[in-house]
């Protein structure tokens, strides 16, 4: 078909129907993304960090969820709880740095508390509020630190040790409910024994966060990545399959990847996560913004905090078993980032490829259809997971993809 | 006859000219065959020493060689590398020498390039942590160790640092 004129181009092309493609705006709509995040991101079960990165007690993290500042601390009974990160005195957050332990006392504050250095006040593990300096001279009677605990929030430690928070009390589901079973394929592999982190690194791009977990959600853009080419394709390759599940998850099937193939790579059987054939690759995108992706070898976690329509942070990070001997260790990291990490083969080109994809986005830009119509029977190169994940975006925000203004109703 | 610091410091300068202009050869020759590269942080967050990236002679060759099969920001490089100290050890011909160095991309292609393209940002910074061997006069980088200060690397890059 030749270039097409205005009329031809807002045209939904050839027989595609609702759901194979979606309204660009949901992208780059101002309006639409602070919807998503009182409506889903402040709903949803969000990974924080995983409970490596806090081994001991007294041991904290700090991060945000929905522009809401989270506090993650184990208490000295080895529990990992979660708080809003906000001191109920003035709102000032109680704890800057990204982490570290409250074991010692800070220039404010006592040992093995969290102390908001403004004026002084404290608190334990539990989020008690344990002192106010000159409480009864200031409030008398009519407030007391009983008043005055943290604002606790919901956390579970699963799934191969990750940390879960919900800003949500009333979620009415488990982290394992909350994965509705799209964990299975890899939760005796990383749930067999201790996981730890070992790679850590962010990107704030200039891209909408759903632009990111689509580039995780569909395997048609291994033509982006000359490494995937040389390595992957092969009928196996074509044959994976990616399964959609409740709460709007998706997973891809594994296949057998020929590492060595690429010059300077070399195969990551003796490696492998427990249980997990030799060389096998398997991922997993949760709803709204997690993912997960084991090449054998090396799990790597994606957490998606969206700062703007156009503004998403991306934290990586990579893990391998706690009991790695140092030589272990290294091979794991070098198969982690040789791929994935700031220097690595892959990421820096899907980073690249949904920053280009956002630049013709702009908030108010004429709409565009972004299609997900791709129909291979489910195997890697069909536009599934993308069409399952905003099927459940639509139902959440009550707004139809293809058409934002519009009320939500299944495809048919 | 044995390396001045004058040399040590101006095979840094040279290395920091080649990889500016991604002269990837030009950069490998100044290289010893027991070369070992590696781009690493510590990062607070997970209290870990990391790797982000390693390699030996062979590996980095075979990796700059792949670098026009990649989909790459083509947006250039410009270190600005300081040496701080350099000490040369003549007993066994070595030496070696720490520079800060700060790295900033002047945008081309990568973003938005209409509105973009031209603009320098700071990409990262952190110190070069180099080893030499030294041989008639030459200096030749038998290590460098990048050791990042940046845990936000953004788009990241395809290329050696
Ligand atoms: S704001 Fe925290 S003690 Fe005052
Ligand atoms: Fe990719």
């Amino acid at each position: 078909m030749p270039a097409r004129n205005h009329k031809r181009w807002n045209e939904v092309p050839g027989e595609l129907r609702e759901g194979e493609y979606i309204d660009s705006r949901i992208y780059s709509d101002r309006a639409i993304f602070e919807e998503e995040l009182a409506k889903i991101w402040k709903k949803s079960w969000i990974v924080a960090c995983h409970e490596s990165e806090i081994p001991e007690p007294y041991d904290f993290r700090t991060t945000t969820i929905a522009r809401e500042p989270i506090i993650v601390a184990r208490g000295s009974d080895n529990q990992v709880r979660a708080f809003l990160n906000v001191c109920p005195h003035r709102g000032n957050t109680i704890e800057n740095r990204p982490s570290g332990s409250f074991r010692n006392g800070t220039a404010s504050g006592a040992p093995r508390h969290m102390t908001c250095m403004y004026h002084g006040w404290q608190f334990d593990m539990k989020g008690n509020c344990t002192h106010i300096s000159r409480e009864k001279e200031g409030y008398q009677n009519r407030l007391s630190r009983n008043d005055l605990g943290l604002r606790r929030l919901r956390c579970e430690v699963h799934f191969g040790g990750f940390v879960w928070v919900t800003l949500d009390d009333a979620i009415g589901k488990t982290v394992e409910e909350w994965g509705a079973g799209c964990f299975d394929c890899l939760q005796k592999h990383v749930d067999a024994e201790p996981l730890e982190v070992f790679h850590y690194h962010k990107a704030i791009i200039h891209a909408n966060y759903k632009l990111w977990h689509d580039t995780n959600s569909e395997f048609y853009h291994d033509y982006l990545h000359y490494h995937n080419r040389i390595t992957g394709f092969n009928d196996a390759y074509f044959a994976r399959q990616n399964t959609g599940f409740e709460n709007g998850h998706v997973t891809v099937g594994s296949f057998e990847v020929q590492y060595d193939k690429y010059e300077g790579f070399e195969s990551r059987e003796s490696l492998s996560f427990p249980g997990l054939p030799p060389n096998h690759w398997y991922m997993i995108d949760m709803f709204p913004g997690v993912n997960f992706n084991l090449r054998g070898s090396a799990l790597r976690c994606d957490i998606m905090t969206p700062l703007a329509p156009d503004r998403v942070l991306i934290e990586f990070r990579g893990l391998g078993l706690k009991s790695d001997t140092p030589e272990e260790r290294m091979s794991r990291v070098r198969h982690h980032n040789s791929i994935w990490g700031p220097f690595g083969r892959n990421l820096h080109e899907d980073l690249l490829a949904v920053t280009t994809q956002q630049a013709a986005m702009n908030e108010h830009a004429e709409p565009r259809r972004i299609l997900h119509g791709r129909h291979e029977n489910n195997t890697i190169h069909d536009e599934i997971g993308m069409r399952h994940f905003y099927d459940e975006w639509g139902r959440w925000m009550n707004r139809r993809p293809s058409d934002p203004e519009k009320p939500y109703a299944a495809a048919a | 006859m044995i390396a001045t610091h004058d040399t040590i410091r101006s095979t840094i300068y040279e290395a920091s000219l080649a990889l500016d202009e991604c002269r990837w050869g030009d950069w490998l020759a100044l290289c010893d065959d027991g070369f070992y590269y590696a781009i690493k942080a510590f990062s607070p967050e997970i209290r870990y020493d990391m790797t982000y990236l390693d390699g030996n002679r062979a590996e980095m060759v075979s990796m700059c060689d792949l670098l026009p099969k990649h989909n790459t920001d083509r947006s250039p490089l410009a270190r600005h590398t300081v040496v701080y100290r350099v000490a040369v050890d003549e007993s066994d011909a070595s030496a070696s020498a720490v520079s800060s160095v700060a790295v900033y991309r002047t945008v081309l292609d990568g973003m938005a390039s209409h509105v973009e393209a031209g603009s320098s940002n700071l990409f990262l910074v952190g110190k070069y942590h180099d080893r030499f061997r030294l041989e008639n006069g030459d200096a030749k980088f038998v290590e460098r160790i990048v050791q990042l200060d940046t845990r936000r690397l953004d788009k990241g890059s395809h290329w050696p640092i």
